[in-house]
């Protein structure tokens, strides 16, 4: 083990230094950081080219200056100065948050709804929604992420905030979207002509219905749910949950459950007091904790035996109906947070991270604030991205449903439930997570055209920014990070997979 | 199931119908006036001071612009128009060995610490740009390989020639006085403008992380006064370092050391972070215009010009947005019914140009070489007869500003007071009169007096390497392809690779044409045309000399001129550029603004800071 580790990582140092010296070299060649003066009829230019020369080492041959660089790095990683003037480290510490919080939202979206949509494709393969979203996940792959974001921005921003300004919904709309909402349904749930009809019809009707009622009551000028819908929600949530995660047969698990629905519901009130008044990132995750502990707890009572699956439902209940809370807290934000000057009306902004007009110190008006920074950015990143955990994850189920241990599975009389969840999923997540660990260490890369399009400065803008000004300094800083994680990325994927699975080793010979 | 589901549709239907023509009314009207106006720029900022050749970027000269107040700005028309609430400016001395500009301050001006305004605070102007004094300081001559103690891009200018020994200070404190060995024409642009605070310099220096007391600052300006009268070396080299690096910050918040934001101007800078700078009114401002209604001036930063930031006009995310956009972008932003759209041009500008003489030390007798005599003139000609000048600003100027025009001088641009005058007389209509199509046979004709079959096929073309820029610009490849056409039809065969590091490579012989962008910072008495066309000029790239236009700039530099002189000098500079036919200007780069159009007073203008220069005048 530890000698295929230090044979790893010797790997590792010789393939940094390798693309290094040729990244640095074919930038140092690809452009001429003095363009800009050879242009400008000030007298003075001439004594700003000397400058940009001295300070950049210009009179140097790229070859040469890479050694300069790679000797300022082994004494004391100093990656140096921007064309800027300030340190290439600031920069890079100032971007990565950024970059993190921008991706990492869009690719836990993209991963769970990916894995799931992929999952019930694999399950209902070779039906309307199999095919259905095998269309959508080419589509969706083959996107151009700009053009993507212009549409975003042109209808989830620019018409959506104009929509808010009258808040009812045009009868066109509704329309629209319930005959959407039906297909989706109808496709999901299958079965035959009749039926999908049937689905059709119901599903569309309701939506048009909910449509209807939020427009009459202009729900959007003044969102929320209310402890009424809230326990509604709940309910579904915990028939949900503890269907999946240990069938409804389970009658600890399902009482558990919905003592967590009753008891969230009666911590409601407090629970909105101390939002109120406490409001913030370290009362949300005490809040959640304590939830958890409320739900093992619960799990303990009702379980006598075989406590594990019912503590998993309780608490995953009780952690989603929290959620739920939380965006009903949001929800009553919202109309205060349009009122305020520095939103007037318009919340769904196109460009930035933060509006730093917003009055200081409410909590949730930052935090709402954030959330709709990263809004369209999201959903951009997400619809690109899901597109592949969709295909991945249909594909993996399809051949682990072939294996012999399911029909061995089968064949011992488990439910379909219980041989989905327990046999063929995990094992699906196997191969899924060597290509997670990769994607989250692309994530630090950045995403170039999202950040630029949505006025982000992550790596991807630092990126960019480097290249555009010859600025070898700062591109060698990115380059840096990024290949240093992309090849730790790959080594961990490698161990962890040994980890998962045990037909996997790694040896050192 | 059907029947019902149909039924049920309808009543949503006729309900949400119903529901939407009675919200139809009355919708609250938006009552508050806004005082926050909201800029968008592409390019991000980097330093509270933009006088480092570092930092000189248009976002940090906005930002010192809007939280400074100086001696005098440009208008729109190009003018200059003085602040005498702050101060004045006049010539004390005038004869050819002594000249002397006083700088007179209005007494009782203050800085956002409430500290005075003086003289003194003027006279980093000189540390910053004159090489004499930093070498008698014992600092690095900032001509030489080291990175000078205030490391500025004002050195090797007219002041730096020019000045003779350090600024006197009255003992009132409120005048300076320039003496220069020699008179200046356009001493106004050369000398001082904005005061920088030099109290908090000093204090910066001594390792201050707070704003100092009265009886501090006061002090400290005056040991600034004793620092540089005396060439206190260790403090100048202290200060130095503060100038270049510590003011290049990312970030301002509550953390950042106030001093580092004394400012006289009317906003002062509020918090920068990664996305915006927010700059908020200084309550102390008495330095210039009353300050207008936007108490908040906030600009975005970082958003890339075209798409992200028409559609963040449309999202009112922005007010104002400037740049230089697609022709798609255009469209975007004319489909904007809530904004407006103002088309004029930059003082840059697109021109072609022609090697006469090597410059790199190497042979050249190319086609255009001026050792070639009358040969080689009547192909110079023949070239810029042809050069599709027109044809290039219709298809790819024309969509972007409508109202771009084929430049008629080689000296100064549309927009500026001379130019009217001197397109007019300059004999550029030689190559403007008449269609493309008879300048190209006029072309011919000149061509074929060498080469009687140019033009057919299968002649032997006369062979033009054409240098323009790196890969990747699509506008110029463009431009190429037009050019490499037109020129094709009089027998030139026209070789115009995109070139990486072709900014090196002006100089060089292998190239006989090239067109790029020439920018020009300020309008001088030489409207900067000087640098391009007289002989050993930083930005003469075609080995150009002539005895006229030398005698001409000769004139133009030094002293001040009446305007008629000044028209009279360039009409004869450039009749002889034209005749010589190795320059010609061919459009002026758009500048598009696009702004909200409930915020009144935009006036763009044409030099840094084009956009703001009457930011007091704006308002919702």
């Amino acid at each position: 083990m530890i000698a295929y580790l230090g044979r790893r990582i010797t790997a590792l140092l010789i393939i940094l230094f390798g693309s290094s010296f040729i990244l640095y070299n074919l930038a140092a060649i690809s452009g001429d950081p003095t363009e800009a003066l050879r242009g400008s009829t000030d007298p003075k230019a001439q004594a700003q080219l000397l400058a940009l020369t001295r300070t950049l080492n210009l009179n140097v041959p790229p070859p040469a200056r890479y050694f300069l660089w790679l000797k300022r790095i082994f004494s004391g990683f100093n990656f140096g100065n921007t064309r800027d003037g300030h340190p290439v480290s600031v920069d890079l510490s100032a971007a990565i948050p950024t970059t993190i919080r921008l991706i990492l939202l869009a690719t836990i979206i993209a991963i769970v709804l990916g894995v799931a949509f992929g999952i019930v494709s694999a399950l209902r393969q070779y039906s309307r929604f199999d095919y259905g979203m095998t269309f959508v996940a080419f589509l969706m792959y083959s996107l151009p992420i700009f053009w993507v974001a212009v549409l975003l921005k042109q209808y989830l921003a620019i018409s959506f905030n104009n929509f808010l300004a009258e808040v009812t919904i045009q009868p066109g709309w509704i329309l629209a979207l319930s005959v959407v909402s039906g297909v989706f349904w109808a496709s999901l749930i299958s079965g035959d002509r009749k039926r999908v009809w049937k689905i059709f019809g119901i599903a569309g009707g309701i939506s048009a219905l909910i449509l209807t009622v939020l427009s009459i009551t202009k729900w959007f000028a003044n969102p929320g749910l209310g402890p009424i819908v809230l326990f509604g929600l709940s309910v579904g949530v915990a028939y949900g949950i503890t269907f999946l995660s240990t069938g409804l047969g389970n009658k600890a698990a399902l009482k558990s459950a919905q003592v967590m629905v009753v008891i969230a519901l009666v911590l409601y009130y407090p629970n909105q007091y101390i939002f109120n008044h406490a409001g913030g990132v370290q009362t949300i995750l005490v809040q959640l904790l304590v939830t958890l502990g409320i739900g093992y707890a619960v799990s303990r009572y009702f379980a006598k035996i075989d406590r594990r699956p019912v503590a998993r439902t309780a608490m995953i209940t009780g952690a989603v109906i929290g959620l739920l809370i939380l965006v009903d807290k949001l929800m009553q934000t919202w109309k205060p947070y349009l009122a305020t000057d520095a939103v007037n009306g318009r919340p769904v902004p196109t460009i930035s991270e933060s509006n730093s007009l917003l009055p200081a110190g409410n909590f949730w008006f930052t935090f709402l604030d954030t959330l709709l920074h990263l809004f369209l950015p999201t959903i951009a990143l997400s619809l690109i991205s899901f597109a592949g955990y969709i295909r991945y994850s249909r594909g993996t189920l399809l051949e682990v449903m072939n294996q012999d241990y399911i029909r061995t599975a089968r064949a011992k009389g488990l439910t379909e439930r219980t041989v989905i969840m327990r046999h063929a999923f995990r094992n699906t997540l196997i191969p899924l997570t060597t290509i997670i660990v990769v994607d989250f260490a692309a994530i630090i890369g950045g995403a170039i055209i999202t950040e630029r399009v949505f006025g982000w400065r992550g790596m991807g803008t630092l990126f960019n920014k480097a290249i555009s000004d010859f600025d070898l300094n700062l591109l060698m800083g990115v380059f840096f990070v990024t290949a240093t994680l992309a090849v730790l990325a790959n080594l961990a994927a490698d161990l962890i997979y040994s980890a998962l699975d045990p037909r996997i080793r790694v040896v050192g010979s | 199931m059907k029947a019902r589901l149909n039924a049920r549709s309808v009543v949503a239907l006729v309900s949400v119908a119903a529901l939407a023509a009675s919200v139809a009314v009355a919708l609250p009207a938006n009552a508050a006036t806004r005082t926050t106006a909201i800029v968008v720029e592409s390019n991000t900022f980097t330093s509270l001071n933009p006088g480092t050749p570092d930092t000189n970027i248009v976002i940090n000269g906005d930002v010192a612009y809007l939280t400074g107040m100086g001696l005098y700005h440009y208008n729109d028309k190009l003018q200059i128009v003085p602040n005498t609430v702050l101060g004045t400016i006049k010539v004390t001395k005038n004869t050819a060995k002594d000249f002397r500009v006083t700088y007179t301050i209005k007494p009782g001006r203050v800085w956002s610490d409430g500290t005075p305004i003086n003289a003194i605070d003027f006279l980093l102007t000189h540390v910053i740009a004159s090489s004499a004094y930093a070498k008698k300081a014992g600092l690095p001559d900032p001509t030489g390989e080291e990175v000078p103690t205030f490391n500025s891009g004002a050195y090797t200018g007219v002041y730096d020639k020019h000045v003779a020994g350090i600024p006197t200070i009255s003992d009132d404190r409120l005048s300076m006085t320039i003496s220069y060995d020699s008179q200046i024409p356009d001493y106004i642009l050369n000398g001082a403008n904005s005061p920088f605070p030099v109290h908090a310099l000093e204090l910066l220096a001594a390792g201050k992380k707070s704003l100092g007391s009265a009886a501090e600052n006061a002090a400290a300006k005056e040991k600034f006064l004793t620092d540089v009268t005396s060439y206190n070396t260790a403090s100048l080299k202290k200060m130095g370092a503060i100038y270049n690096d510590s003011y290049n910050v990312t970030t301002v918040d509550a953390s950042t050391n106030p001093l580092l934001l004394v400012c006289n101007g009317v906003y002062k800078v509020d918090s920068i972070d990664a996305n915006q700078i927010k700059m908020v009114t200084n309550s102390k401002y008495n330095s210039g215009p009353d300050a207008g209604p936007i108490t908040t001036m906030v600009i975005k930063q970082g958003i890339a010009d075209g798409s992200p930031s028409a559609q963040a006009l449309a999202n009112k995310d922005i007010d104002v947005y400037q740049g230089q956009p697609t022709a798609d972008t255009v469209a975007q932003l004319k489909a904007n019914k809530s904004a407006s759209i103002i088309f004029d041009a930059a003082l840059e500008y697109e021109h072609i140009e022609l090697r006469v003489a090597s410059q790199d030390g190497k042979k050249y007798d190319g086609p255009f070489a001026a050792s070639g005599g009358q040969k080689a003139k009547d192909l110079r000609r023949a070239f810029l007869l042809a050069y599709p000048r027109e044809e290039i600003v219709n298809k790819i100027m024309k969509p972007i500003n409508p109202n771009a025009v084929v430049l008629g001088s080689n000296w100064t641009l549309p927009g500026t007071p001379a130019y009217s005058a001197v397109a007019a007389a300059n004999g550029s209509s030689f190559y403007s009169d008449g269609t493309q199509a008879q300048r190209t046979a006029e072309a011919l004709k000149l061509v074929r007096q060498y080469y009687p079959t140019a033009g057919v096929k299968g002649a032997t073309p006369i062979k033009i390497n054409l240098l323009w820029g790196s890969p990747g610009n699509a506008r110029r490849e463009a431009e190429a392809a037009l050019v490499i056409a037109a020129e094709k039809l009089v027998g030139f065969a026209v070789t115009a690779p995109a070139t990486k590091g072709w900014g090196g490579k002006l100089t060089s012989s292998d190239y006989d044409a090239h067109f790029f962008i020439f920018n020009q910072t300020a309008t001088p008495q030489d409207a900067q045309a000087c640098g391009t066309f007289q002989d050993g000029g930083g930005a003469n790239y075609t080995g150009y000399v002539s005895a006229k236009v030398e005698d001409a700039c000769k004139q133009l530099q030094a002293k001040t001129l009446p305007q008629s002189t000044i028209n009279r000098l360039q009409i004869v500079a450039e009749r002889q550029i034209v005749s010589d036919a190795f320059f010609l200007g061919i459009f002026q780069n758009p500048q598009v603004t696009a702004y909200n159009s409930d915020l009144k007073g935009i006036k763009p203008g044409k030099v840094s800071p084009t956009l703001f220069w009457n930011f007091w005048d704006w308002s919702f």
